[in-house]
């Protein structure tokens, strides 16, 4: 869910992308160190968030028949790691502000906050715990997309409820309120982007064993997935 | 390409250096967050819509267009922003209150004014000349040349999601709920391998030429940094700001 551009007040901007400078500067590091070894691994970061961009711009059908876009946080996160997601999830968030003005110039620090950092490591956090409790692929996918969905909304919606806190209800007032409002939106489209991360990872896993040997997906030797 | 990308080349600004034209809209940007909303917003959008239309000579209908998605945005938040939702007695209570009107009023001004600096920016400055200024700096030069990359790659790649929807769509895929999952899925997965594929073409094609990591190109063909552009900008933004500080206050709304 993006923040539109002049929603936050200044100091919540500024905060905000405060919060989130660590978190790229960390990932911006890494990658740096990776293109010392391999500067080859530039231009698959380019292609990456290009793949990013464009399936984010996706219309995906949703359980209630309203159409929204995937986050595509979950499926990235597998795919890329999260410290990779979080410097290619800013830049398509740069993007997706500057081409298609979702999300804004001064509220990037906030939807990086919630769609580049907290959605990827939930996302992640979540495809690792599934795994290690022996759940399948598949399981553990759909947990990363929907849980990875579900964390960046919910981010979204204590940003907005610290920005304007209800006049009545105050901060969990204003949480209730935008969590509401999110909810009926968001809950069929995280399952929806679930379900369809599965199947991307299972038509991936059939026919494109190398390329997912090479994101470091699966070990390098052929282990049955 | 991106429509705003078709623009932001071929406007009447296209050759002005990018400084001149962030400087506009970031000022304006910071102005419509600090300013009171009424009637501080209103003289913003309005003067950047004259920027965009009037001197950049963009179309009036591709700058609606641009502001019509983030428009309904706005009101969609503002609208939750006006109902109030507070713990009663007997559960939760919601209602219309004053208060929440009013702060959605001017959130929704100040956004909009936002937008309307931020839609400026975009139709008037090209990516890749937006994101070079960045790579002077040492600290950003990476993600910057990341960005141009993923600039570069994205436009590819929409050209190829297109062709091959097209080929779905005439196949039916999209004809049921269920053939519409199983078609996107087989367009993710489709995607992801030649994106990687083309990222290797490209690496094997620099690597012939001698690639050690750096992508250096030749900057466009403008006109250098004008002072007095800038001077003109700086006078601009100091006037809306005086005059938005000054009948603020005085307006219908508090704020």
């Amino acid at each position: 869910m993006h923040i539109m551009e002049g929603f936050l007040p200044v100091s919540h901007a500024v905060g905000w992308s405060l919060a989130a400078a660590p978190f790229v500067a960390h990932s911006a590091g890494a990658i740096r160190r990776q293109m010392r070894e391999r500067p080859g691994s530039k231009l698959l970061m380019g292609a990456s968030g290009g793949f990013c961009f464009v399936l984010s711009a996706l219309k995906l059908p949703s359980v209630t028949g309203s159409c929204s876009h995937p986050t595509g946080t979950g499926l990235g996160a597998v795919l890329f790691g999260p410290p990779a997601m979080t410097l290619i999830g800013s830049i398509v968030l740069l993007f997706q502000a500057l081409l298609l003005a979702h999300g804004g110039l001064t509220t990037l620090g906030a939807n990086v906050f919630s769609m580049a950092i907290a959605g990827p490591w939930v996302a992640f956090a979540a495809y690792r715990l599934a795994r290690r409790a022996g759940a399948s692929p598949a399981v553990a996918i759909f947990l990363a997309a929907a849980l990875g969905d579900l964390a960046t909304y919910v981010t979204t919606s204590v940003q907005l409820a610290l920005a304007f806190p209800d006049p009545a209800g105050g901060f969990e007032g204003a949480v209730v309120k935008f969590m509401t409002v999110f909810a009926l939106t968001q809950v069929p489209l995280a399952v929806s982007e679930g379900l369809l991360s599965v199947l991307v990872m299972n038509a991936l896993a059939a026919h494109n064993r190398p390329e997912l040997q090479e994101l470091g997906v699966f070990p390098k030797e052929g282990v049955a997935g | 390409m991106y429509p705003v990308e078709r623009w932001a080349y071929a406007n009447r600004l296209g050759r002005r250096h990018p400084a001149e034209k962030l400087a506009l809209a970031g000022g304006m940007l910071l102005l419509s967050l600090t300013l009171p909303a009424y009637p501080g917003a209103m003289l913003i959008a309005g003067v950047m819509a004259v920027a965009a239309v009037g001197v950049a000579g963009i179309s009036p209908a591709a700058y609606l267009r641009m502001l019509r998605v983030p428009a309904g945005f706005v009101l969609a938040g503002a609208a939750a922003m006006a109902v109030s939702v507070a713990p009663g007695r007997d559960g939760w209570h919601v209602a219309l209150s004053p208060e929440g009107v009013a702060v959605a009023a001017s959130t929704a001004l100040r956004s909009l004014a936002a937008v309307c600096s931020m839609s400026f920016l975009a139709l008037t400055t090209p990516v890749a000349e937006l994101v070079g200024l960045a790579r002077r700096w040492p600290r950003l030069g990476t993600a910057a040349e990341v960005a141009l990359l993923v600039h570069r790659f994205l436009n590819v790649l929409a050209g190829t999601l297109t062709a091959m929807r097209v080929a779905q769509e005439s196949r039916l895929g999209y004809a049921s709920p269920r053939q519409a999952y199983r078609s996107l899925a087989a367009l993710a997965a489709c995607l992801l391998p030649r994106a990687l594929d083309r990222a290797h073409r490209l690496e094997r094609g620099l690597a012939a030429r001698g690639y050690q990591g750096g992508l250096p190109v030749l900057p466009s063909a403008r006109r250098p940094l004008s002072f007095a552009a800038l001077a003109g900008i700086l006078a601009l933004e100091l006037v809306v700001a005086a005059l938005g500080a000054c009948l603020g206050g005085r307006g219908a709304w508090p704020m």
